[in-house]
Formats: C-alpha cells, sequence, structure tokens
C-alpha cells in the first residue's frame, strides 16, 4: 500500500501569479525512506506541507488535485485531524515548540490524541533514549544548543507514533556526528518498524546512502527515482557522485562504501600539495580568551590568530562553544578573562569586525535585496552585490526569497561594512550547491583582497572546499588546529567524502579531477 | 516546587501587597520577592532573565507615580501618597517578576481543569511572549550591530522594529502550525507526569495563604497601619504581626525544591 498519494496536484500560494507546484504525480510505498531534493526555493517545503494538508490548509492559496497520506485525504481531514498518522518537524523547530521542558514537550502531541498517562511514560523515555536527550529532560527548549533543539523536535513529533513522518531540513543544525545519529535512529523507525520517512536535505553527502527513494523537486514538477539516477546529477548529488561522474565510475556511487569500491581498482597518484597563499598580517588576535555566564565556562582560554589571507573554519559538536567565539571575535561580548585585540585594541564591532548571525532574518529590514545592502553603512552596493551574486535579484523583496537566498542576502549585507574581517555563523544552512559555490567564491575574493573570514560550520564540504585553516572547538577549548588536510585527514568523524575515498591529502573532488587530466 | 505552589505565593503576595501602602509592610514584601527570585529563579532560561526587566519597569512605575503629581499644585502630603502608592505598584510588579522568573508558567498552564485548558494555554503563550520579545530584541541589535547599524539611533529604529516583528509574526505562524499538526484541539486530552505537591510545596502555599490571612483580617478590622494617612505628613506605624506576615513570603527561599 502507498503511504503517501499526490494524485495531479497543482498548488499556487495566495498572490502569486505562478504555481509552485503543477501536475504533480508522485507515490511514495509504506515502509521507505524518501529524499526530497532539489534547488533552493523550487517547492520542496511546499510538498512536504502537502503531506499532512499544511498546504492548503495553513497557506491559503490554491489547491487543485488531491493527497491521500495513509488512507486519508487531505481535502477533508485538516492537519490536526492527521495528527495521528503524519508527524511533522518543520525547517526551524525553535519556533515550533509549544511547551517548557523538555520532557513535556516531547509529550504534547500525545496529550493531543489523549494516549493513555502510563503509555505515554513509557514512550517519552523510549524517545529520550532514542534521540540521546534522556540528560537533558529537565532543561527548557529554549536554553538549549540548536542541534538540541532539533533532536527534541524529532522526538516530540514521533512520540504519538505516527507511520509516516515528514521533516524538512533535520540535520541542517547537527554536527556530523549527532547527524549521523538522527540520520540512524530514523532508519532504524524505517527498517524495524515500517515507517514511512520523508526528509528534504539540500547537503546530501550524509542522507544519501540511508535513502531508498529521491523525489526530485524541480521547475514546478516532482518525480521520485532511484537515488541514484537522481544524486548522480552534477549540480546536486553529494561529493562522490561528482567523483564518479567525472572519473566515469559506473554503477554511479551514492555512498563512501560504493565510490572505495571504484577507487581500489584505479589508486590514485599522490596527492598533489594544496597550494594556499601564505597568510599576511595578524588582523585579530584572541590571547587566553575565555568566556563564562551562569557558572558555565563556555570558552575556555582560547589563543587564535587571524591573519590576512586566511580562510578560518571553526568546528565542533553542537555546543562547543562555536558561537561563543565568534562573539567575542566581533567584539559582541567582552570575554570574562584574557582579551581580544584587533590592531592592538577591543575589536570595533561593525568597522574592524563583522558578524552574520545564524538567523539571517535578524538583520533583514528594508523592502528590497538592493535597500538592504545600501542599508549598511559605507556599502559599496553594486559590487557587493555582484561578489554575491545577487544582481539578478536586487529587485526582490527579502520576504520572497527562499531561506537559502535570505541567508546570501544577510551575508552580503554584512560583508558590505567592509570590515577586514569577516564571521559568518553556519553560511551554508538552507544552501543548495550553487548558492553555496557562490559563497565560497566571494569568501576566497575577500581573502585574496587582504581580507580574512572565519565560520562557523559543521558541513565538512565546506570546510574541504574554503577553508585555508581548521581550529577544532570541544567544551570551549581548542583541541585541534591546522590546515584542513591535517585536522580532517584522520578524522572518523569530520574527514570529508574524498578523503574517505582516497585517503588523507585528498579533499575535495576538483583536487581529484585536476590531478587524473 | 509545585507550580501551583507559586501560583499561590504570588496571589498570596500580590493580594497582600494591595491591600497596604505602608512602606514598612510594602519594602518587606518587595525584599521576600527578591529573596525568593535569588533563591528560585530558573539559572538556564531566558524567563529567569526577565525579572530585571520587571524590577526596571518597577522603579519607572514608582518614578511616574510621583513625578505626575508635580505636574499639580502640590504639597508634601500629596507627593508622599502618591510615592506610596506607586511603591505599592512596584511591588506587585517586583512579585510578579519574580513570579515569572521562579515558576514554569507551562507547569501553571497544567493545573488548569480541561475545559480551561485552551484558555490556559493562550494566557501561557501570552506569558511567554515578554520574554521572547526580549530575547528577539537583544538578537536584533547585536545582529544589526554587527553589521555597522545602531539601532540606538532613533532614525534606524526600522532595523530593529522590523526584524522583530516579522520574526514575531512568522514565530506564531510556526507556533500555529506546529500546534495544528500535533494534533492541538482535537478534544481528546490526557496529562502526562502530574506533578506532586511536595512537602516543600504544600508549606510554601500555607505559609503564603497564613500572610495573606494576616492582611485580610487586618483590611477587614480598618487596621490604620495598613494605609497611613499622609495629611499631615507622619511616621507611619508599623504592627509586628503584619511584619512578621510580609516577612513569612521569603519562608520559601529557604525551601528545598525537591524535598
Amino acid at each position: 500500500m502507498s503511504a503517501v498519494v499526490l494524485d495531479r496536484v497543482t498548488f499556487t500560494y495566495p498572490e502569486r501569479d505562478r504555481p509552485v507546484l503543477s501536475d504533480v504525480r508522485l507515490e511514495l510505498p509504506e515502509g521507505v525512506f524518501a529524499l526530497v531534493c532539489g534547488p533552493t526555493g523550487a517547492g520542496k517545503s511546499t510538498l512536504l506541507r502537502l503531506a499532512n494538508g499544511l498546504v492548503p490548509h495553513f497557506s491559503g492559496g490554491t489547491f487543485a488535485g488531491r493527497v491521500m497520506a495513509a488512507g486519508r485525504d487531505t481535502r477533508s481531514c485538516k492537519p490536526r485531524e492527521m495528527a495521528d498518522v503524519v508527524a511533522f518537524v518543520p525547517q526551524d523547530p525553535g519556533s515550533s515548540f509549544v511547551l517548557d521542558r523538555v520532557e513535556d514537550e516531547i509529550a504534547y502531541g500525545m496529550e493531543n490524541l489523549g494516549v493513555q498517562p502510563r503509555h505515554m511514560r513509557r514512550r517519552v523515555e523510549e524517545m529520550l533514549d532514542l534521540f540521546g536527550l534522556a540528560s537533558l529532560r529537565d532543561r527548557s527548549v529554549r536554553a538549549i544548543s540548536g542541534g538540541e533543539r532539533q533532536r527534541v523536535a524529532i522526538a516530540a513529533a514521533l512520540a504519538p507514533g505516527a507511520r509516516i513522518v515528514v521533516l524538512d531540513e533535520p540535520t541542517s543544525q547537527l554536527d556530523p556526528q549527532g547527524a549521523e545519529d538522527v540520520l540512524a535512529a530514523l532508519q532504524r523507525l524505517v527498517h524495524d518498524h515500517g515507517m514511512t520517512v520523508v526528509a528534504a536535505e539540500h547537503r546530501l553527502e550524509r542522507i544519501a546512502g540511508f535513502a531508498d527513494v529521491a523525489v526530485l523537486v524541480e521547475g514546478g514538477t516532482a518525480r521520485a527515482d532511484e537515488p541514484r539516477s537522481i544524486l548522480g546529477r552534477v549540480d546536486l548529488g553529494p561529493p562522490v557522485a561528482r567523483l564518479g561522474a567525472a572519473l566515469g565510475w559506473s554503477p554511479l556511487p551514492v555512498t563512501v562504501r560504493e565510490a572505495r569500491r571504484h577507487a581500489a581498482a584505479r589508486p590514485p597518484v599522490a596527492p598533489p600539495a594544496i597550494d594556499r597563499p601564505s597568510p599576511g598580517d595578524v588582523l585579530m588576535r584572541a590571547e587566553g580568551a575565555s568566556y563564562s555566564y551562569g557558572g558555565r565556562v563556555a570558552i575556555d582560554r582560547v589563543d587564535l590568530e587571524v591573519r590576512a589571507g586566511e580562510a578560518v573554519a571553526l568546528m565542533g559538536r553542537n555546543g562547543a562553544g562555536k558561537t561563543t567565539l565568534l562573539r567575542l571575535l566581533g567584539g559582541m561580548t567582552t570575554p570574562t578573562e584574557g582579551r581580544v585585540l584587533s590592531d592592538g585594541a577591543a575589536p570595533r564591532t561593525g568597522r574592524d569586525v563583522a558578524l552574520c548571525p545564524q538567523e539571517p532574518e535578524s538583520v533583514l529590514f528594508r523592502s528590497s535585496v538592493r535597500e538592504e545592502i545600501e542599508a549598511t553603512p559605507g556599502a559599496q552596493t553594486d559590487r557587493v552585490l555582484d561578489e554575491f551574486g545577487l544582481t539578478d535579484l536586487s529587485a526582490l523583496h527579502p520576504r520572497d526569497l527562499s531561506a537559502g537566498q535570505r541567508l546570501l542576502v544577510a551575508a552580503a549585507a554584512v560583508a558590505a561594512t567592509g570590515a577586514p574581517v569577516l564571521l559568518l555563523d553556519e553560511p551554508t544552512r538552507g544552501l543548495d550547491p550553487e548558492a553555496k559555490e557562490r559563497l565560497v567564491a566571494s569568501m576566497r575574493r575577500r581573502a585574496s583582497a587582504g581580507g580574512a573570514v572565519v565560520f562557523a560550520t559543521h558541513d565538512v564540504e565546506l570546510v574541504a572546499s574554503a577553508a585555508t585553516r581548521v581550529v577544532m572547538l570541544a567544551a570551549g577549548q581548542v583541541v585541534a588546529e591546522g590546515s584542513p588536510e591535517e585536522v580532517l585527514g584522520d578524522s572518523a568523524v569530520f574527514a570529508p567524502q574524498t578523503t574517505r575515498v582516497f585517503g588523507p591529502g585528498w579533499l575535495t573532488p576538483d583536487q581529484v579531477i585536476a590531478s587524473v587530466r | 516546587m509545585h507550580p501551583g505552589a507559586w501560583l499561590t505565593w504570588a496571589l498570596c503576595g500580590g493580594t497582600a501587597a494591595t491591600l497596604t501602602t505602608n512602606p514598612f509592610y510594602l519594602l518587606p514584601l518587595g525584599a521576600s520577592a527578591w529573596v525568593v527570585y535569588a533563591a528560585h529563579h530558573r539559572r538556564d532560561h531566558p524567563a529567569g532573565l526577565s525579572f530585571r526587566v520587571f524590577f526596571l519597569f518597577a522603579l519607572a512605575a514608582l518614578a511616574v507615580r510621583t513625578l505626575l503629581v508635580l505636574l499639580g499644585p502640590v504639597d508634601a502630603g500629596t507627593v508622599l501618597n502618591s510615592f506610596l502608592e506607586g511603591l505599592r505598584l512596584a511591588v506587585m510588579l517586583v512579585i510578579f517578576g519574580a513570579f515569572n522568573a521562579v515558576a514554569d508558567p507551562y507547569g501553571v498552564l497544567r493545573l488548569a481543569p480541561r475545559r480551561f485548558y485552551e484558555a490556559a494555554l493562550a494566557a501561557a503563550l501570552a506569558l511567554s511572549l515578554a520574554p521572547r520579545t526580549i530575547a528577539a530584541v537583544t538578537r536584533v541589535r547585536d545582529a544589526q550591530r554587527a553589521r555597522g547599524i545602531e539601532v540606538a539611533r532613533y532614525r534606524m529604529l526600522p532595523a530593529l522594529a522590523v526584524p522583530v516583528l516579522e520574526n514575531g509574526m512568522e514565530d506564531a505562524l510556526t507556533l500555529a502550525e506546529s500546534m495544528d499538526a500535533r494534533g492541538h484541539g482535537r478534544g481528546r486530552r490526557s496529562r502526562y507526569r502530574p506533578l506532586p505537591w511536595t512537602r516543600a510545596s504544600v508549606l510554601c502555599a500555607v505559609v503564603s495563604l497564613v500572610a495573606l490571612t494576616a492582611f485580610a483580617s487586618a483590611a477587614v478590622a480598618g487596621d490604620p497601619t495598613l494605609v497611613p494617612s499622609m495629611f499631615p505628613p507622619s511616621w507611619p506605624e508599623a504592627r509586628s504581626p503584619l511584619l512578621a506576615a510580609a516577612s513569612l513570603l521569603a519562608l520559601p527561599a529557604l525551601l528545598r525544591a525537591s524535598s
């Protein structure tokens, strides 16, 4: 039997001329892990929201066709009437929480369905274990890290026991190990309990191996196919698929394991030395900087230098102190011990250093992309628009852009300050490969023009292609520092796919492709 | 501590404060609230921080109430009188702020009988609006500062207001969606892990009721020390049972939440 069926669905958002999806036919069988992918703004979130009727019941707009989930028709069932068959995890879990304590939040959905208290107790414990949340049960959902929040949101959605789970970018805020754990937990539900998982993602390198079916949403249509044939597209697939396509491997690999089989038959040459310009003057430095609040040490005696021409990646698990360190470097907070210096004095925020926050919405306030860049004091608007590839979008309202595009606009607005050091907190959430490419290019331009970029990220592939140096944080301390190949090369958790396939020294598909030619 | 115990504490303290303008009663009431806040506020929680905002509100209320009266023809008695009324309002705000910081509003929500659940949920979400907005203002102000925009300048107010309001609207929509998608309003409800009335909780509620009873019976008996006359201005008198009652509200600060 089919879990989700879309039958000739056409949907147009209110006040839009063109439908976001038109005449979509899609059938997802029960007990599969379906991966929804496609460029940013193509309608992936819309497709997910159709499954439990949030579209059109909440969105408004014009809807034609029929959507069935677990045999229920969303035209006649409101989202709340689908709650026992479809669990939904939205993109931004932070604002979806209803209650306050982790444990209560997980129980909320079951309370609404009238689940027996005894059964509820057991179910909450199961969820706490399944998602590694037992130690957080008494904490407030508003006081835990972004990655922890995402796990709570997934646990809370799954607790009532719906057979279909729909997730919008479930791993975008998770560290590599955390993402692996969440995906493995979801896969266990598919394999052991026959549940159906429908998940949208941009970063495909981790999730590709878990998917049984891929759904490509593009140009107003959606089609389901075997993951290999969809992920093989160069502009979309994970690094191993790009490698495979370039090296003519067949069948095309979508996981590291498959790629290694091909690679074993063809040992590559020794990795070429990576040519990086030697860094220039020190632009800013942290000297024994510590930061503690509420009796908790978030940053513990960190020494760090940022030099001209560098792109420094801050990595580490959720809650390791990446955001706090960025705030210290940005002069947003002053260290409780030690100091942060730029040119011999405390950094002047917005002058010596600028910071793009995790939530791009916090900075956007004008009614067009161009005005938004102009609002930054001292902005050279045309140059920045060009640098971030936003010239075509410059007349649009930021609200009408996709999450990924908004992030690019926020980064551009912050970069427009012209501050020599640019700090970016999780700059690739929601970015499709093309937008990511643009961001990386503008980071490089900035570095080669004598500036420096420091970015916090979980995206190891971004680090592999964009960073000149990696700083690994754990519990507020620097535990490793060096070039990406040194720090990521021998890491079981953080190694990029190309390293996993060809061994240390290899970082990106481009590097391999260039050396084979 | 059972949220009902905190609710009782706050209602009793607040009501006692409304019954008096005597600074010798109001100050111990306010001090009790501060001590309870200091001992029990949720340290990992944004609402724990909102006490500071309530305290500032309280000071502002006191200042405005006192200064307003200076606009008209005044004598010492009128000024003192409105100062004391301002103090009463300030103490009530401090008690409410302490309640907000120590008790989980959603815990209070869980006490609501099933048929009032909807109304209580609306109230709890409204209660959480203040700390959430404060958090959003801080976040946006920081974010704009990091791109060189000082929102403190009047001309740059939209840079603060627009993101705060737009994010607020978006968050509200996400929340409504999430609640619906999780079956809110289906009419059936069960309750997860009702909190027990521990000995500490019972004691907290009982001392609060005792304190209120003292003030209420004094009010019924027409105790003149509750609302001292400031015409002519004079040093207010205070009775020791009421002093003790006001200080009693600090007792929950000594109780361990789990005992």
